[in-house]
């Protein structure tokens, strides 16, 4: 984490629901800052808020009040043209349930948003060669999603979300669907994309083993943030990290609460 | 409560779902036209022939019905199980929260029938103003003057419809709602488990797709090839069964290997370079034939049977002109000179008759030898020119002993000199001042014979001029005799020459009439040739032009008709021929023309229904598409090209199998008569109506799913 440039700047972020009269108030007032080559872990019981944060950023759902920007730029701001781009190309959005289309090949999944996005797709043959043999899918490429175990499906599509070399890796829940051994792999993963190449990466979950792969964790409670944590590293081990974010959870309204 | 939401629901699925109300409303107004067949014009009017052949096909006409109730509630199931799928998980969600089986099943039947009232008030107003449509067109094209019109809606007819098609739709939501209820709530929920697609090996697929094609290639070789009028029917029959058998399986084979065809085409490098939603596309495309390879062949099938019958039918319409351009009287009276002209001469007759004709016609004394009619004639110098005339490589065939046989794909020389071999044993006589009595009487110039000279008369009904006469063919090879040194025809001691071709008329009302072929001589070699005992005499009349301009011409041939009846003189009428002929033709085309739409819509519909549930059902994918940044237009561009390519593979087998076949009719039509480019046009227009009804489906199709696919999305964005 070389350089300290602001890539992602939330400023007091609000987002209610419902009748104005009665609003459900999902979020009230968030604001972060996350950094060039950061891997950044959202924590939280269900229905505390994240995903509907991780949604804002991602332009799913458009806030009530407060600004994001990517890079400086507002990213509400953006329209038609911009904002496709945004979604396929500047942020890359891995999905609990993987998401892959399943009458594509792993292969065509993951050169997909390229080809959305008109690009050249045979420049991208090194780089896909190259993920592939990072994420360990090269012997999946030619089968269909339904030929895959979640681990690689998973793989697969964090595969896609890194083909187009986006800004930001925006990450919901991604271990959530996956069995302890798939979990594991895939954070080893994400975590050396993080390190080897400086990814930038913000991932939602409630999943204590997940979070301890991350520099830093915010933990939201009823729409606002409401503890930060901090891996100091490099003395502090996984472990000894992964102690403090239970102690935290613990903290966070008493246990059962954090259980989807 | 309950009601409400019945009917609640059912003004849902209506608004929601415009194809599945447009095909319930098609439904209910095919069945209503079929039932309200008899309140037409032309109907009513074949109605008044009491003749036995007419009540004869009208009894086989319940058999059309059952045909016309099958399809239509095919089609009812089809549209309403599509409908069913549609709602699995709202269905299921009743379920979940409690609502017991025998309720939810009744109110599934109530929504049912609040529906059906619905189409069925749309459908039969649709299906009175296209009945009422059909008689005004078919009065106008037999001829507005021969019917009165009337109002052709039939209470009985809508009764008949609204009892079957609720009687319909109460099966259909019984077996709909059994097939729903036996499944797992988990499938209503969720949508059934996804099954892995079978696609099979590549080779497999290639072999598959290579066999189909030979299939329908045998198929449209043995339809063009060894296909023709001159087989025996069984054979016949043989044969269009093979080919049609051929044609299906061949449709099948080539559709299911095509799907493996283009997942290679996906899979390939280069298309998965290129651009845009391309391979994704083709994916889809790919998927929608591999799981559904039945009811795509179906659709196609039945386009194709829809393109034949609708070119048999519309070519069937234009040749019932034919009799109306060649027949020029209306009535033809036989018997007794003194009898027949003093019943003409009636106070109450004579106002009906214009135009009296008594035409003569005789045949040569002949006597017999060797069991042969020999009869005093010669026209070897005619029969030299003819075989001189004969294409190169075909030799004169001879006098023919027994009969003669005509093929269509002879060259006309060679059929009129085995016709005139046979015709010239004892050909007929017709005076000259007979026929150019007929031939004022159409308003032409009437005949100049020498008293030298004959010329010939063919009856038009068997011989149309452009098949059978070689165009001008003859007549200029007539023109040619008139130099030479030997005349070509005598008869008796008298040598005479040819002059040119008259127009042919019908010489009698009736077209039935059986006389093929005749020679026209002067009235002198007709006194002198022909032994009064083998001559008879036609009378033959026209209603007077301002009588038919008062009243058409139903009404006083009616009456004169009656006149004749009472007076015990035999007769014949335009009518009576013009009935037969009109009701064959008739019968024919509706019914060819009704099962021709009726096959359109079918597999439109099919075909329409079915791309909606698959894309439904893959509709996440598109929220995938677009979280990865898809943009709406090149979201909705790709939905197209799929429903492009969806419907023009089953419309492009079907319409080369459908070119194939009409090619085949035409080439019958053609052999039996003379109006190849109206048929052309007819066999055009064919094609242009069900390429169009096609296109108006697909844009229907693409406009319900771009319109779904955009509220899904707008849906799980503000959730």
């Amino acid at each position: 984490m070389g350089n300290l440039t602001k890539l992602l700047e939330v400023h007091d972020i609000r987002k209610d629901y419902g009748k104005p009269d009665s609003p459900t108030r999902a979020l009230r007032g968030v604001s972060f800052d996350v950094l060039q080559g950061e891997f950044l872990g959202i924590m939280g019981a269900s229905g505390s808020g994240k995903t509907t944060l991780l949604n804002c950023i991602a332009t799913i759902i458009k806030p009530s009040e407060g600004e994001i920007l990517l890079s400086g730029e507002n990213i509400a701001h953006f329209g038609g043209r911009d904002l496709a781009r945004y979604r396929g190309s500047r942020i890359g959005y891995l999905f609990q349930d993987f998401e892959l289309l399943d009458n594509l090949t792993g292969r065509e999944n993951i050169l997909l948003p390229l080809s959305i996005h008109g690009e050249k797709v045979a420049l991208a043959e090194a780089k896909l060669a190259e993920l592939a043999a990072f994420f360990e899918i090269d012997d999946v490429l030619q089968r269909f999603p339904t030929q895959m175990s979640g681990g690689q499906k998973q793989r697969v599509a964090a595969a896609r979300c890194l083909i187009s070399n986006p800004d930001i890796v925006l990450a919901d829940e991604p271990t959530g669907a996956l069995d302890t051994r798939s979990a594991r792999l895939l954070m080893d993963k994400l975590d050396g994309s993080n390190r080897q190449h400086g990814t930038t990466i913000l991932m939602v979950t409630h999943d204590a083993n997940a979070a301890s792969f991350c520099s830093r964790i915010l933990f939201i409670q009823d729409g606002v943030i409401f503890h930060e944590l901090r891996r100091q590293l490099p003395t502090e081990t996984r472990d000894a990290y992964y102690a403090r974010i239970l102690a935290v959870m613990a903290q966070l309204g008493g246990g059962s609460a954090n259980v989807l | 409560m309950f009601f409400k939401l019945a009917y609640q629901n059912a003004k849902r699925s209506r608004q929601e779902n415009l194809i599945y109300f447009f095909t319930l409303v098609i439904a209910v107004a095919s069945f209503y036209i079929i039932l309200a067949l008899e309140n037409q014009d032309v109907i009513i009017y074949l109605r008044t022939f009491e003749s036995e052949a007419v009540e004869k096909l009208f009894a086989l006409m319940p058999v059309l019905y059952v045909i016309a109730l099958l399809l239509i509630a095919f089609l009812v199931l089809f549209a309403n199980r599509y409908q069913l799928d549609r709602r699995s998980r709202e269905f299921g969600l009743y379920m979940v929260l409690g609502m017991r089986r025998r309720k939810l099943f009744l109110q599934l039947v109530t929504e049912g029938a609040i529906s059906s009232c619905f189409a069925l008030v749309g459908g039969i107003v649709v299906g009175g103003i296209l009945s009422e449509l059909v008689s005004l067109v078919t009065a106008r094209l037999v001829g507005q003057g021969i019917i009165g019109h009337q109002l052709s809606f039939s209470l009985s007819a809508a009764g008949c419809t609204a009892l079957a098609f609720l009687v319909i739709q109460c099966f259909v939501s019984l077996a709909l709602g059994l097939r729903m209820f036996s499944r797992e709530l988990h499938e209503l929920l969720y949508g059934r488990m996804s099954k892995k697609q079978a696609r099979g090996t590549t080779r497999g697929n290639i072999t598959t797709l290579l066999v189909g094609l030979v299939l329908l290639g045998a198929s449209y070789t043995i339809v063009l090839n060894h296909f023709t009028l001159a087989q025996e029917q069984l054979m016949f029959m043989a044969t269009m069964l093979v080919a049609v058998l051929l044609c299906c399986i061949g449709t099948l084979l080539v559709i299911r290997g095509s799907a493996r065809l283009i997942g290679l085409v996906a899979g390939s490098k280069r298309s998965s370079q290129t651009r845009g939603l391309r391979s994704f596309t083709l994916r889809q495309f790919q998927e929608f034939i591999a799981n559904k390879p039945l009811s795509i062949t179906a659709s196609a099938l039945l386009v194709f049977f829809a393109i034949v019958f609708l070119a048999a039918g519309a070519s069937l319409i234009l040749s019932s002109g034919r009799t109306e351009a060649f027949s020029v009287y209306d009535l033809t009276v036989m018997g007794e000179d003194q009898k027949v002209q003093a019943a003409l001469a009636s106070a109450e007759l004579s106002p009906y008759v214009a135009e009296l004709n008594r035409m003569e016609l005789g045949y040569l004394v002949h006597t017999v030898k060797d069991d042969r009619p020999v009869v005093d004639l010669d026209w070897s110098g005619l029969r030299e020119k003819l075989v001189a005339a004969l294409p190169a490589g075909i030799p004169d065939p001879g006098p023919q002993q027994n009969g003669y046989s005509m093929l269509s794909e002879d060259p006309w020389e060679l059929n009129l000199l085995k016709n005139l071999d046979s015709r010239m044993m004892i050909p007929d006589l017709i005076p000259q001042s007979s026929y150019n009595r007929l031939l004022e009487a159409a308003g032409l110039e009437p005949l100049n014979l020498a008293s030298d000279e004959a010329t010939f008369y063919f009856n038009p009904q068997f011989y149309p001029a452009g098949q059978a006469l070689g165009g001008t063919g003859l007549d200029s090879l007539l023109r040619e005799t008139q130099g030479d040194a030997q005349a070509p025809l005598r008869i008796g001691t008298h040598p005479l020459r040819l002059a040119p071709l008259p127009a042919m008329k019908a010489l009698v009302a009736d077209s039935l009439f059986g006389l093929a072929f005749a020679i026209i001589v002067p009235d002198a070699l007709f006194d002198e040739q022909v032994d009064p005992a083998n001559i008879s005499v036609y009378w033959n009349f026209c209603i007077p032009q301002a009588l038919e301009d008062e009243q058409g011409l139903l009404v006083p041939i009616k009456a004169a008709s009656a006149l004749l009846k009472s007076s015990g003189l035999a007769f014949e009428s335009y009518l009576q021929n013009f009935g037969r002929q009109l009701f064959y033709v008739i019968a024919g085309s509706y019914t060819l023309l009704y099962l021709g739409f009726l096959f359109l819509i079918i597999g439109s519909t099919v075909l329409a229904l079915q791309f909606l549930t698959q894309m439904r059902q893959a509709r996440a994918r598109y929220l995938t598409l677009s979280m990865l940044g898809a943009k709406r237009a090149q979201l909705r561009r790709c939905l197209h090209s799929q429903v492009a390519a969806y419907f023009l593979l089953p419309l492009a087998l079907a319409i080369a199998s459908g070119t194939v076949g009409v090619w085949v009719l035409l080439g019958f039509m053609l052999s039996l008569a003379d109006y190849g480019s109206q048929l052309y046009a007819s066999a055009a227009a064919v094609a242009g109506v069900v390429i169009l009804i096609e296109l108006l489906y697909a844009v229907a199709v693409a406009k319900t799913a771009t319109h779904a696919l955009e509220r899904y999305l707008q849906k799980t964005r503000t959730e």
